[in-house]
């Protein structure tokens, strides 16, 4: 078998995997943040708070990644140019970060719910006990041990979310499966093609999966 | 008689429709060890809590140096920094050292910088026989040492009360002496204690005063003498000979 394809495809994996990583990591640090304050809300006492959260977490759960990320990529900046009355483009790796935050962020908040939940009433008396405000319980007594309990649940959405970025090839994203995509029309050296994309895939999964067990068991020390 | 300390003047709290509180009053003075006794569900737990209002009473007042605790603008932040309180479950912070455990409050809210707080807490460790546990996670001790470790915790605020809520019913009756002979120590020192226990010897040694309540009243109140020894009514003898007996 000739394997000289490879000269050309693993350097384009790579650009991908370049692509890939940003948009996981990025899409995974605000969809934190966009999760701490979904979770916040949701275990809150404010309605209109439990309101917006809920509805924000029924249309993510409610509508395929590929759709919501053809809706960013498409729609929104169609909207946009209609009302600026001037074109509007989003760059393509933006609107895949956007599609990314928006549905780790849904899946988090439910995890910093129950994480939130998860501590303790008995340590919260303690601090008020104390005479600690609220901020403080919060800040130095509810969050450490939830940030804790939460981080083999982020883990998880880190690889779930890693795996979604190959749908935002459909939007022209130039992650790895896009990469792939590329080559394959291009040379159409299909079964090869695919077969090291796949490969590539797994091998980058697995590395991630092995880190997750060391944080794990390091956690759980 | 002083000024009390703490009183309390027709507390009452319920639970939906649960009574658990029906008309409580009762005067701490300063320096003075109080012990509750009684049965199950007689609501002494139910009133410590209401004391520094972990539960919001449903009525009546509780003054503290005469301000009025139930009174909406007043200061309860403050008043639990004046005011410790140990609890059944010790309720540590399993994450913090047992030194960051002492030290966690004095620095967040009395503003005492970490190296004086250490220093304290080092002091109070030792009080409680716990020094060279300074280091440890709450979840490699027993339970008496966490709990041990709760009422140093409570000590670093330097209060002028404290407040136990069944300090040794979670213990394994060979780890409840410990706590029993720290907390007969601090009575010693002066401090102001009022602690729901089901210690009768405890509360016969080391109280001042002892309060029996049941079904949301005090029932009688008096010195251990006069309530372990002769009690007037009925029902605290009922309670006590039951306790006596085994």
């Amino acid at each position: 078998m000739d394997l000289e394809f490879l000269q050309v495809i693993i350097p384009m994996l790579f650009r991908g995997l370049k692509v890939t990583m940003e948009v996981a990591v990025v899409g995974i640090l605000l969809g934190f943040v966009l999760g701490a304050i979904t979770g916040y809300a949701l275990q809150s006492s404010s309605r209109i708070a439990k309101v917006i959260a809920n509805v924000y977490i029924w249309i993510i759960r409610g509508t395929p990644l590929v759709v919501q990320a053809l809706y960013v990529y498409f729609v929104v900046p169609a909207i946009i140019t209609k009302i600026k009355g001037e074109t509007f483009i989003l760059d393509s790796t933006l609107a895949g970060i956007i599609v990314i935050t928006l549905n780790a962020g849904a899946f988090i908040s439910a995890l910093v719910k129950g994480a939130l939940e998860g501590v303790d009433a008995g340590q919260k008396e303690a601090g008020s006990s104390l005479g600690l405000t609220k901020a403080q319980i919060m800040t130095h007594i509810v969050i450490p041990p939830a940030f804790k309990s939460m981080i083999p649940g982020l883990f998880n959405q880190f690889i779930i979310s890693l795996k979604d970025t190959a749908l935002l090839s459909m939007i022209s994203v130039n992650e790895i499966t896009r990469q792939t995509q590329n080559y394959a029309t291009r040379t159409l050296n299909t079964i090869p093609a695919y077969t090291v994309c796949a490969l590539f895939y797994l091998v980058l999964l697995s590395v991630l999966m092995i880190l997750q067990k060391v944080v794990e068991v390091k956690i759980n020390k | 008689m002083s000024e009390p300390l703490i009183k309390v003047s027709h507390l009452m709290k319920s639970f939906g429709d649960l009574e658990v509180l029906r008309d409580i009053n009762v005067d701490i003075h300063e320096g003075e060890v109080v012990c509750i006794i009684g049965p199950s569900g007689s609501g002494k737990s139910t009133f410590l809590r209401c004391i520094n209002q972990l539960e919001v009473p449903t009525g009546g007042e509780i003054y503290y140096k005469g301000e009025n605790l139930c009174d909406k603008k007043a200061d309860i932040r403050r008043f639990r920094e004046e005011v410790g309180m140990v609890f059944q479950k010790f309720n540590l912070f399993p994450l913090r050292t047992v030194l960051g455990n002492v030290t966690l409050a004095p620095v967040l809210t009395k503003h005492k910088n970490k190296k004086e707080a250490e220093a304290y807490a080092m002091e109070l460790l030792g009080k409680v026989g716990l020094e060279s546990k300074a280091s440890a996670k709450p979840s490699m001790l027993s339970g008496g040492q966490q709990q041990r470790v709760a009422i140093a915790r409570a000590l670093a605020m330097d209060p002028t009360a404290l407040l136990f809520d069944e300090p040794t019913s979670a213990l394994d009756p060979e780890l409840v002496g410990e706590v029993l002979n720290v907390m007969r120590s601090l009575a010693d020192d002066g401090m102001t204690m009022v602690v729901v226990t089901h210690e009768m010897a405890f509360a016969r040694d080391v109280a001042d005063r002892v309060i029996f309540m049941a079904d949301g009243y005090v029932v009688e109140e008096g010195t251990p003498e006069e309530v372990f020894g002769n009690p007037r009514e009925e029902r605290t003898r009922t309670f006590l000979s039951r306790f006596l007996a085994s």
